[in-house]
C-alpha cells in the first residue's frame, strides 16, 4: 500500500493516460443526473457527482447480458472480458460491489459476473456532493469498504491516491505522482470523515437491533399493507439498488429459426410476476401475489435475511431507491425508523 | 412442422400496426416468409382466404356489433388468435370516445347522423372472442411481434412483460421524467417497448396499456402531487390508450 499525491494541474493528463491505455469508466453528467459511462476525455469525468442513476455494478452484471449464443453447430459463450478501470466509485458502492462479489462467487461461481469483475481495477473516490436521500453514514456503519484497488481523495491543490493492491499501484506510472505527505494524508482522512456528518437521512439504531425488530414485524400485515398502499410494483427500488442481484433468463431466436441467444435480465422482487412459478402442465402460482408481501420481502432482504452471510445489512445507504420511487414510499430510513418506533 | 398459415385482419384501427409488419427491411422480411406462409394481408397482397389459419393477427378495436360475426368467423378458423396492436388488445386510442358524448358531431359535423358512423363503445376484441395472446402498443413493437411468432414456431409460450415501463427506463439508465419536473405514466404502463419515449425526453403515455394490476389511485396521487396535475386531468390521463375498466383492475 502506498499513498501518493498528484496536483490538480496534472490530473487531466493522468486521466488521459489511463484512457489511452484501455477502457476507463467513470461518472459523467446525464441530463440532470449522473451515470457511469466509458470516458472519452478527462473533461467528462464528474468526480463531483452526487450519485449515479444505476450503480457501477452494471459493468460486471449488465442489465441485459447474453450468456450464450447457439446455432445448429452448438453453442458458445460470448463472454469477452477486457481489462478496464472503474474510476470514481463512492465508498457505499464499493461496499455494495464487495457484497455482489461474494454473492456471485460463493457456491455457484458466476463466470459471467466474475470475469468482468476480475478484469476491473476499481478506483474509489471521496464523496464531494452528498445526494438528497443519502444515509450511508448510519447503515452498516461497522462494515468497512473493501475490494477496491485504490482510493482517490480530493484535497486542496490536488488528489491523494492511496493504492491498496498491485493493480492499484500499477496506475501510478500514468501520472505525475509523488509521495503524499503526512499532512496531505491527514487532510484526506479529514475529508472522508467530514462527509459522514453530511447525510440528510439517518438510521437511529444499529444493524442488529434493526434486523431483530424488522424480522419481528413480519406478521404485522396491517403495517405492511399501509406502507405499500401507494406501491406501483414498478421495481425501481430493485432496479437501481447496488446490492440487488436477481435476474431472469430468456431465450430468443434469430429470424433463421436455428440460431439465437440466451440472455439474462435484471429482475426485481417488487414486480408482480417475480414470484410466479410453474406448477407444470400450464399451471402456475404466485407466492407473493400482494403488493404488501412484495414490499415486505424487500425490507426483509435488505435488513435481515442476508446479514449473517454478508456480515452486515444488504443496504449501503446510497438513497437511490428513496429518490427513484415516484410515490416516495421506498425509503429504507423512513420504513425502518417507523418500525423501530412502533 | 409445415409452414404455419398466417393471416391479418383489421377492424376499427389505422392499420399502422400491420404496416409495422412490413417495416422489418427486405432481408428480415424475406427470411421470415421462409418460415410462415402469409395467406391474407391486405397491406401487401390481394389474395384472401376462407381456409383454416394457424395464426390470425387481428388489428383494431371491436366497436360495432356488426363486426361480431366476422370476428367469430376468424376465431372459428384460427388455431391461434393474436390481438395485434393496442386497439385490439386494449381498446386503444379509439376508446377515448367511450368517455365522450359529442364526438360524432365534433368529428363529422353535418354528416354526423349517417348510419355507417353508428358505433358502440370501443372495446378490445376480447370483448367478442377468445384471444390467445396480445401484442400491445400503439404501434406494436415489431421486434416483440417477431419473438411472439418465433416462440409459437418453436411451440413455446410467448413472453409478454407484466412489469411496468419503469423497469425498462432504469435498465437503460434514463433520467426519470419526474426528476426533470415532468409527468409520466411509466409506473403503470406495460413494458415491452424498451422505453424509447422517456429516453428521448418524452413522458410515457402508456400506449401499451397497463400492467395487469395497475395502482391507479397511486398514479393519480403522484400526477397531482409531483407533476402538479389537477385531480380531473390526473384521472383522465389514465384513459388515453385503454378501454379497460380501471375500477375492476386496481
Amino acid at each position: 500500500m502506498t499513498a501518493s499525491f498528484i496536483r490538480s494541474d496534472d490530473f487531466a493528463a493522468f486521466v488521459t493516460a489511463i484512457i489511452e491505455a484501455g477502457p476507463v469508466y467513470g461518472p459523467v453528467a446525464k441530463r440532470s443526473r449522473f451515470a457511469f459511462a466509458r470516458l472519452e476525455t478527462p473533461e467528462e469525468l464528474r468526480l463531483d457527482y452526487d450519485v449515479s442513476i444505476l450503480p457501477p455494478k452494471k459493468l460486471f452484471f449488465p442489465p441485459a447480458q447474453d450468456l450464450l449464443q447457439f446455432d445448429e453447430a452448438g453453442f458458445r459463450a460470448p463472454l469477452e472480458p477486457t481489462e478496464k478501470v472503474l474510476l470514481g466509485v463512492h465508498f457505499y458502492d464499493v461496499k455494495a460491489i464487495d457484497q455482489t462479489d461474494l454473492l456471485f462467487s460463493e457456491r455457484n461461481y458466476d463466470i459471467n459476473y466474475m470475469a468482468h469483475r476480475e478484469t476491473t481495477t476499481i478506483v474509489a473516490a471521496n464523496i464531494q456532493t452528498v445526494s438528497s436521500r443519502a444515509f450511508f453514514a448510519s447503515v452498516g456503519a461497522d462494515v468497512q469498504p473493501k475490494g477496491h484497488d485504490a482510493f482517490l481523495t480530493a484535497i486542496a491543490g490536488g488528489y491523494v491516491l492511496e493504492t491498496l493492491t498491485e493493480r492499484g499501484g500499477a496506475l501510478l506510472k500514468f501520472g505525475a505522482f509523488q509521495p503524499a505527505t503526512d499532512a496531505q494524508l491527514k487532510e484526506a482522512a479529514a475529508v472522508n470523515a467530514a462527509v459522514l456528518e453530511q447525510c440528510p437521512e439517518k438510521l437511529e439504531h444499529g444493524t442488529e437491533a434493526i434486523a431483530a425488530k424488522v424480522r419481528a414485524a413480519f406478521k404485522n400485515e396491517a403495517m405492511w399493507t399501509a406502507m405499500a398502499a401507494d406501491c406501483f410494483s414498478c421495481g425501481t427500488c430493485n432496479t437501481v439498488c447496488p446490492t440487488c442481484y436477481c435476474f431472469d433468463v430468456h431465450d430468443t431466436w434469430n429470424v433463421d429459426q436455428t440460431s439465437g441467444q440466451r440472455t439474462r435480465y435484471w429482475d426485481g422482487c417488487l414486480t408482480e410476476d417475480f414470484a410466479k412459478c410453474s406448477l407444470g402442465e400450464g399451471a402456475c402460482e404466485n407466492f407473493r401475489e400482494e403488493r404488501a408481501t412484495r414490499f415486505r420481502h424487500r425490507m426483509m432482504r435488505k435488513a435481515t435475511y442476508l446479514n449473517e452471510k454478508l456480515g452486515g445489512p444488504a443496504c449501503v445507504g446510497c438513497g437511490r431507491c428513496s429518490a427513484g420511487c415516484t410515490a416516495d414510499i421506498a425509503d429504507p430510513v423512513r420504513i425502518i425508523n417507523q418500525i423501530m418506533a412502533s | 412442422m409445415s409452414k404455419p398459415k398466417v393471416a391479418f385482419f383489421d377492424f376499427t384501427c389505422c392499420e399502422g400496426c400491420q404496416i409495422e409488419f412490413t417495416n422489418y427491411g427486405d432481408a428480415a422480411f424475406l427470411e421470415l416468409i421462409n418460415h410462415v406462409d402469409v395467406v391474407e394481408f391486405r397491406e401487401a397482397m390481394s389474395e384472401k382466404t376462407t381456409e383454416p389459419i394457424d395464426i390470425a393477427f387481428v388489428e383494431g378495436s371491436f366497436s360495432r356489433e356488426a363486426d361480431r360475426a366476422r370476428l367469430e368467423s376468424i376465431r372459428e378458423r384460427a388455431a391461434i388468435v393474436i390481438a395485434y396492436g393496442q386497439c385490439s388488445a386494449g381498446g386503444g386510442i379509439n376508446a377515448l370516445k367511450n368517455h365522450q358524448t359529442d364526438y360524432r358531431q365534433y368529428v363529422y359535423g353535418e354528416d354526423a347522423e349517417q348510419p355507417h358512423l353508428d358505433s358502440q363503445k370501443a372495446q378490445p376484441i376480447s370483448a367478442a372472442i377468445k384471444v390467445d395472446y396480445s401484442a400491445y402498443g400503439c404501434p406494436v413493437n415489431k421486434y416483440e411481434v417477431l419473438q411472439i411468432v418465433f416462440h409459437l414456431l418453436h411451440g413455446k409460450e410467448p413472453v409478454i412483460p407484466n412489469y411496468p415501463v419503469c423497469v425498462e427506463c432504469k435498465r437503460r439508465e434514463t433520467v426519470c421524467r419526474f426528476d426533470e419536473g415532468d409527468h409520466c405514466m411509466g409506473m403503470v404502463a406495460r413494458a415491452g417497448c424498451t422505453a424509447p419515449c422517456p429516453a428521448y425526453g418524452v413522458p410515457c403515455e402508456a400506449c401499451r396499456g397497463f400492467v395487469d394490476h395497475p395502482n391507479v389511485p397511486a398514479l393519480e396521487k403522484v400526477l397531482v402531487e409531483r407533476a402538479g396535475f389537477s385531480q380531473k386531468r390526473a384521472a383522465e390521463k389514465a384513459l388515453m390508450f385503454t378501454a379497460i375498466d380501471l375500477e375492476a383492475t386496481s
